[in-house]
C-alpha cells in the first residue's frame, strides 16, 4: 500500500499562455515576465472560478535565472495578482516545476494549512532584460540559454568535464532502444520520423503551440514535396547522431498556472482529482548500461500509481517527458501504457494520435507545443484537464479520457508523474 | 583548512589518477567521489585510484558551439557512454574519434570497445576524456 494523501485534492482551474518568443509572437510580442505570467494565473483563476483573494498561498516557479532577473516571484507575482499578505514562495524543479508546485500545494492542503493554493510557472528560454530594462528584452544565442540551463546539471565534475544534454538525453537512448529491441537505425529513424509528425500534427490543431505548422507543411516550405527527403536533409541536421534536430526539445517563453483546492465550496464546475503522484530525484548518469530505463522513472511510476491505486490498464492519456522523443517513447513503455519495443511502431499506426487508441501529448509535446522550462509541466497539465473535461476542441481524445498520467522529468533529473482522475 | 574533494579529484587527474571513494559499510564505489556512498548513503569511505580501464558503450557526438565555454576550441567533440572496469559508470569526451555518420555508426556496430583515460587540460581544467585501447 502507498502513502496517501490525508484528504482529497483537486485542481480546480487551470491557465496556460501560447508557448512561443516574447519579441515575436503575437500574443507575446511586447509582455514582461509578470504580465505572462498573470495571463496564465487570471486564467486559471477564472476557470476555478476563484476570487485572489480566496488564494491561501502563490507557489511561483522559474529556473533559468539569468533571463528572468526574478528570483522573489512570490512577491512580485502576488503582487501582480492581487494576492499580497498570503503565504508565497519561489522554488524550482527545473522542466517538472509546475506539476512538482501541484504536489506541494495538494500537500498543504491535505494537511489542513491551506484551502486554495495558485501555482504558476514562468519562463523565458529565448531572451533576457536588455541592460537591465524594466520591459525591454533582447534574444539571447543558443548555446547560451543551454549553459544557463545546464545550471541544473551536475557542476561538480558533469558541466566542467564536457557533459552535453544531446548525446547524454538522445543518442545514447536512441542507440540503446535499437540494440535492445533488435531494431536498425533505418527503423529507428522511420519511427522517430512518425512521432515527430504526430506531435507537429497535434500542434496544428493547438492555437497555443509554439509550433503549428505539421511536419509536410515544414517540408513544403522548405521545398520538399517528400516530408521524408525532408526528414533526412540537411535542413534536419545531427544534434547528436543518430538524433535529429526535429526529435528535440523546441526552446520558448510561456506561463502557466494550476489553481489547487477541496472538492467542498469549490465553484469549479469540473474540478479534477490530483489521485496521486511519485518524484524521485537522481545525478547523472541516470542510467546504467541500458540507456531506456532510469530508475528515477521506475521509482516515480511505483509511487504514483500505488498511492493511486491504479495500474497502466488503467490510463485513458498519457503525457511523458518528450524532450527527446526516443526517451518519451521509452517512458511511456516504462509506464506500461506501451508494450516494450513497440512505441516507434505505435507512431508509424497512428495509434499515439488524439484519434488514436494510445492517445499521448495531444498538446504537441516539447517539440511542437514547445518547452518553457518551468512553465512546460503546467502546460501539461493544463492539456490534460482539457482533455478530461472534454475542452481540448478539435484534438478531443474520445470517449473523454478519466484517468490520465503526466510524467516531466526537470533537469537534471526529478521525475515526477502525477495521476489526474475526473470525468463522468 | 579543509580540502576540498573536488579539488581533490582534479589535482590527482592532473597526476594520471582517477580518484574515488570506497564505502567501507557496502564496498561500493563513488566516482567521482563525494561526501557519501552512491549505494548506500553512508558517509565512511575511504579514498581509492581506479583503474581507468573500461568499456565504450555508446559514442555520439555534443553541439557547437557547446553550451560551456571552456569547450569552444574543440567542440563538436565525440562524447561517450563507459562502464569502468569497477563496474562504474560514466560519460566523457572521447579523443581521436571522428564524428561523422559513418565513423559513429561502425563504433555502434563494434562496441563495446576497450578505452583508456586520455586526461586533457584544457583552459586550466584537468579533465577526465578517453581514448580506444
Amino acid at each position: 500500500m502507498g502513502r496517501k494523501l490525508k484528504d482529497s485534492v483537486f485542481i480546480l482551474g487551470v491557465g496556460c499562455t501560447r508557448f512561443g518568443n516574447l519579441l515575436e509572437t503575437p500574443e507575446l510580442k511586447g509582455l514582461s515576465l509578470h504580465e505572462m505570467a498573470a495571463q496564465a494565473a487570471q486564467e486559471a483563476m477564472a476557470d476555478a472560478k476563484v476570487d485572489p483573494q480566496e488564494i491561501d498561498a502563490v507557489f511561483v516557479g522559474n529556473v533559468t535565472y539569468p533571463t528572468s532577473l526574478l528570483p522573489a516571484t512570490y512577491s512580485q507575482i502576488a503582487d501582480w495578482l492581487g494576492i499580497q499578505l498570503k503565504a508565497g514562495v519561489h522554488f524550482d524543479a527545473a522542466c517538472s516545476t509546475t506539476n512538482v508546485g501541484i504536489t506541494m500545494a495538494a500537500m498543504g492542503i491535505a494537511s489542513g494549512v491551506y484551502d486554495k493554493v495558485l501555482v504558476v510557472g514562468l519562463e523565458s528560454t529565448l531572451s533576457q532584460p536588455k541592460t537591465l530594462s524594466p520591459y525591454e528584452r533582447t534574444t539571447i544565442p543558443t548555446e547560451e540559454m543551454w549553459l544557463w540551463t545546464d545550471h541544473c546539471v551536475g557542476q561538480s565534475y558533469s558541466v566542467p568535464q564536457g557533459y552535453d544534454i544531446f548525446p547524454t538525453y538522445n543518442a545514447f537512448n536512441a542507440m540503446g532502444y535499437c540494440r535492445k529491441y533488435g531494431l536498425s537505425l533505418d527503423e529507428l529513424e522511420h519511427g522517430l520520423f512518425e512521432v515527430c509528425r504526430t506531435r507537429r500534427l497535434h500542434g496544428s490543431m493547438n492555437p497555443k503551440a509554439i509550433r503549428q505548422e505539421t511536419l509536410e507543411q515544414e517540408a513544403k516550405r522548405m521545398g520538399f514535396d517528400d516530408p521524408w527527403k525532408f526528414w533526412t536533409s540537411r535542413f534536419n541536421p545531427h544534434v547528436a547522431w543518430p538524433s535529429r534536430l526535429n526529435s528535440v526539445v523546441t526552446p520558448a517563453d510561456g506561463a502557466s498556472a494550476i489553481v489547487v483546492g477541496r472538492r467542498e465550496g469549490a465553484a469549479s464546475s469540473q474540478p479534477v482529482e490530483l489521485q496521486g503522484f511519485g518524484i524521485s530525484v537522481m545525478d547523472l548518469p541516470w542510467y546504467d548500461e541500458d540507456p531506456t530505463v532510469m530508475p528515477i522513472d521506475q521509482e516515480s511510476f511505483k509511487k504514483a500509481y500505488e498511492m493511486a491505486d491504479i495500474k497502466a490498464k488503467d490510463i485513458d492519456y498519457l503525457h511523458t517527458h518528450d524532450c527527446s522523443h526516443i526517451m518519451g517513447i521509452c517512458v511511456a513503455e516504462l509506464s506500461g501504457y506501451l508494450p516494450q519495443g513497440q512505441g516507434l511502431k505505435y507512431a508509424e499506426e497512428g495509434r499515439l494520435r488524439f484519434d488514436g487508441d494510445r492517445p499521448m501529448s495531444t498538446h504537441g509535446g516539447r517539440h511542437a507545443f514547445g518547452h518553457a522550462w518551468a512553465a512546460s509541466a503546467g502546460s501539461d497539465t493544463y492539456e490534460a484537464v482539457k482533455q478530461i473535461r472534454g475542452q481540448a476542441d478539435a484534438r478531443q481524445i474520445k470517449p473523454f479520457p478519466k484517468t490520465a498520467v503526466i510524467h516531466t522529468h526537470g533537469y537534471a533529473m526529478i521525475s515526477t508523474v502525477l495521476v489526474l482522475n475526473g470525468g463522468n | 583548512m579543509a580540502e576540498s574533494i573536488i579539488k581533490q579529484y582534479y589535482d590527482a587527474l592532473g597526476q594520471g589518477k582517477l580518484l574515488g571513494k570506497k564505502c567501507k559499510k557496502c564496498g561500493a564505489y563513488t566516482f567521482p567521489p563525494t561526501t557519501a556512498c552512491k549505494k548506500c548513503g553512508s558517509s565512511e569511505q575511504e579514498w581509492v585510484e581506479l583503474s581507468g580501464k573500461g568499456k565504450l558503450l555508446f559514442l555520439s557526438h555534443g553541439m557547437a558551439p557547446p553550451p560551456n565555454p571552456r569547450f569552444a576550441e574543440i567542440a563538436p567533440y565525440a562524447y561517450g557512454h563507459i562502464c569502468l572496469d569497477e563496474g562504474v559508470f560514466v560519460q566523457a569526451i572521447i579523443t581521436g574519434v571522428s564524428i561523422d555518420p559513418d565513423t559513429l555508426k561502425s563504433y555502434y556496430e563494434r562496441v563495446p570497445v576497450d578505452v583508456v583515460p586520455d586526461i586533457q587540460e584544457i583552459k586550466g581544467l584537468n579533465v577526465l576524456a578517453f581514448k580506444v585501447a
